[in-house]
């Protein structure tokens, strides 16, 4: 390191700087980072702490000139006994392990089928990475056009063969959440693959002709070599799609609204309408409480599998 | 892996398909725009229909279509700005501080990024109330920031430790400033890890709804909230929508497209 060498270095600049230059240094560094930390403890530290303060409060603005009134853990209470908030929980685990499951296994055969190097791949994959940028709101508009019932050119045939019923299959309480899975499938697949994609270019090519040579079969070297070497990157998707379906919303909003009966309700979406609809605060804030330690516990469980996973390649 | 040209050929045509089968919904969107009223609405419906550009006309008799692009530009552009600014500068330090904890505040600023809104969102809103700021674009800016201005940090903070110090040193021997060392030698290097968070900002918050859906008012809404809000008029139709939606994706769509090489690297680099 030339630091102390560098700061002896006769600069006018540096001499009439009575500060060492490492200190000189820390200070300037602690000068380029503090913005960034001021304002995300400002506007999102703080309202996460606000949110946990309200959440012991029976605080609604359009009841009793919006009055708090402490009520220790019964927003907590009100979360196992309302019907809607636990039905939105399961919702929300239902859609966001179905979802990413699917978007995993089609991602994977994607990334696999993209793998070669080309121009024709390259030009696919950028094809293919158009519903990850559309609106979210644009994507559940389609297919809600899509799958009406009366002129939708998905939903008047399934009507009219009787594959849906008569009333389409968003307005099906057994039909709606699986199809908005669907839905989440065909907007985030191509990140999935995508990234599992940088994943499969990353791999050492001579691990992949060493078992090509030694005359594994396809399955085998997919199976053997690829799978294992590539589950650091499996997980890192799989984490990042986990929290980001968990936190489902455009795409229900515009579809079906959580309906019929509570049928699609997620969290976030009672959330949103407890708070801003009702502007019911203390309870609202429990419901996001409960989605943040949710997703926190998932990403606990997700670190330690990618620890496992790291240390099992770097043992191979 | 040696290939062998029919595989190839396979390989091909199966993507292929899957691509043109996937697209179907996004090509549905689009014609949709073009087809005159009655068309849309036809039971059973059809394939075949006479192009007409009815629908973006009638979508700029109804709405106040610049005032809304005006918005949704202001928002995302605000948006971008304020968090390369905060994020560009801490990813840097994060990355160069010598101090134990470094990784520890950008994993900090990671674990902010997959925050719920919601958890953020309604004390956001009572705290903008109270100051008078709800229904202005600096309320939907303000909190797309923090997201967003985590996510640059984390972004460049990797960008900037990949890069080698050696450089900045030897500016440093040579007299260079500590801000010239950031500023004039490491910046220039990392250019396309700020296109790619660049990017990413602008299409996280031109595509976003939920927050400028409650923060902002009837003439500061964007793009987004406009399309839903048209939806449950009585006059609007999915051509018109299609019309509409057109301004909403076209413009990101094309982005990503000609930028797809910081838009992948965006992509794969915020994960790792």
């Amino acid at each position: 390191m030339t630091i102390t060498s560098a700061g002896s270095i006769a600069s006018p600049r540096r001499q009439s700087s009575s500060l060492r230059f490492s200190d000189r240094r820390k200070l300037f560094l602690l000068c380029l980072a503090l913005p960034a930390i001021v304002y995300v403890v400002l506007v999102a530290v703080w309202p996460l702490a606000q949110g946990i303060w309200y959440s012991f409060f029976d605080y609604n603005l359009l009841r009793g000139g919006g009055r708090r009134t402490f009520a220790g853990f019964d927003n907590y209470v009100a979360l196992w006994t309302d019907a809607t908030a636990r039905r939105a929980v399961v919702n929300t685990f239902i859609f966001t392990f179905a979802a990413v499951a699917l978007e995993f296994l089609v991602g994977l055969g994607l990334a696999l089928l993209l793998w070669r190097d080309g121009r024709f791949n390259r030009i696919c994959l950028a094809f293919l990475l158009i519903p990850v940028t559309i609106t979210p709101i644009v994507v559940g508009l389609i297919f809600r056009a899509l799958l009406a019932v009366d002129y939708g050119f998905l939903g008047y045939f399934l009507a009219e063969w009787g594959i849906s019923g008569p009333r389409g299959f968003l307005a099906n309480t057994s039909t709606a959440l699986p199809v908005i899975i669907l839905i989440d499938v065909w907007e985030w697949t191509p990140l999935v693959a995508l990234i599992l994609l940088a994943g499969l270019k990353s791999l050492p090519t001579d691990i992949l002709e060493a078992a090509a040579a030694d005359g594994a079969t396809a399955w085998q070297r997919f199976r053997m070599v690829v799978l294992p070497l590539l589950l650091p990157t499996v997980f890192l998707a799989l984490v990042l799609r986990v929290m980001d379906a968990f936190r489902v919303f455009d795409i229900i909003f515009v579809t079906t609204g959580g309906g019929p009966a509570d049928a699609t309700t997620s969290l976030m979406l009672y959330g949103v309408k407890q708070g801003l609809e009702f502007f019911n605060i203390g309870f609202a804030s429990a419901i996001g409480n409960l989605a943040i330690l949710c997703i926190a516990l998932m990403c606990a469980v997700f670190t330690l599998l990618i620890r496992r996973a790291d240390v099992r390649a770097n043992e191979r | 892996m040696r290939a062998r040209p029919r595989q190839v050929t396979l390989e091909r045509t199966a993507l292929l398909a899957i691509l043109v089968v996937w697209l179907l919904p996004v090509l549905w969107l689009v014609t949709t725009a073009y087809k005159p009223p009655r068309e849309i609405f036809s039971s059973p419906p059809t394939f075949a229909f006479t192009p007409t550009l009815f629908n973006f006309q009638r979508i700029f008799e109804m709405f106040d279509v610049w005032a809304l692009l005006k918005s949704s530009l202001i928002i995302s552009l605000g948006t971008t700005v304020l968090s390369l600014l905060f994020g560009v500068p801490a990813g840097y330090a994060l990355a160069r501080a010598k101090w134990r904890y470094a990784i520890a505040v950008a994993y900090f600023f990671l674990a902010i990024r997959t925050v719920p809104i919601i958890a953020t969102l309604i004390p956001f809103y009572l705290m903008m109330r109270d100051i008078g700021l709800l229904g202005t674009w600096w309320a939907v800016v303000l909190i797309n920031t923090t997201l967003n201005c985590a996510f640059v940090t984390w972004m460049m903070f990797s960008y900037f430790r990949a890069l080698p110090r050696d450089m900045e040193e030897a500016a440093l021997t040579d007299g260079c400033t500590l801000w010239g060392a950031f500023y004039r030698v490491a910046l220039p290097m990392v250019v396309p890890g700020i296109i790619a968070s660049a990017l990413f900002c602008i299409m996280f918050s031109w595509n976003d709804f939920l927050t400028p859906m409650f923060l902002t008012g009837p003439d500061t809404k964007p793009l987004s909230v406009a399309l839903l809000a048209a939806f449950g008029t009585k006059d609007i139709t999915w051509g018109t929508l299609g019309a509409l939606a057109h301004f909403s994706t076209v413009p990101i769509v094309l982005m990503a497209l000609f930028l797809n090489r910081y838009f992948v690297q965006g992509l794969t680099r915020g994960v790792q």
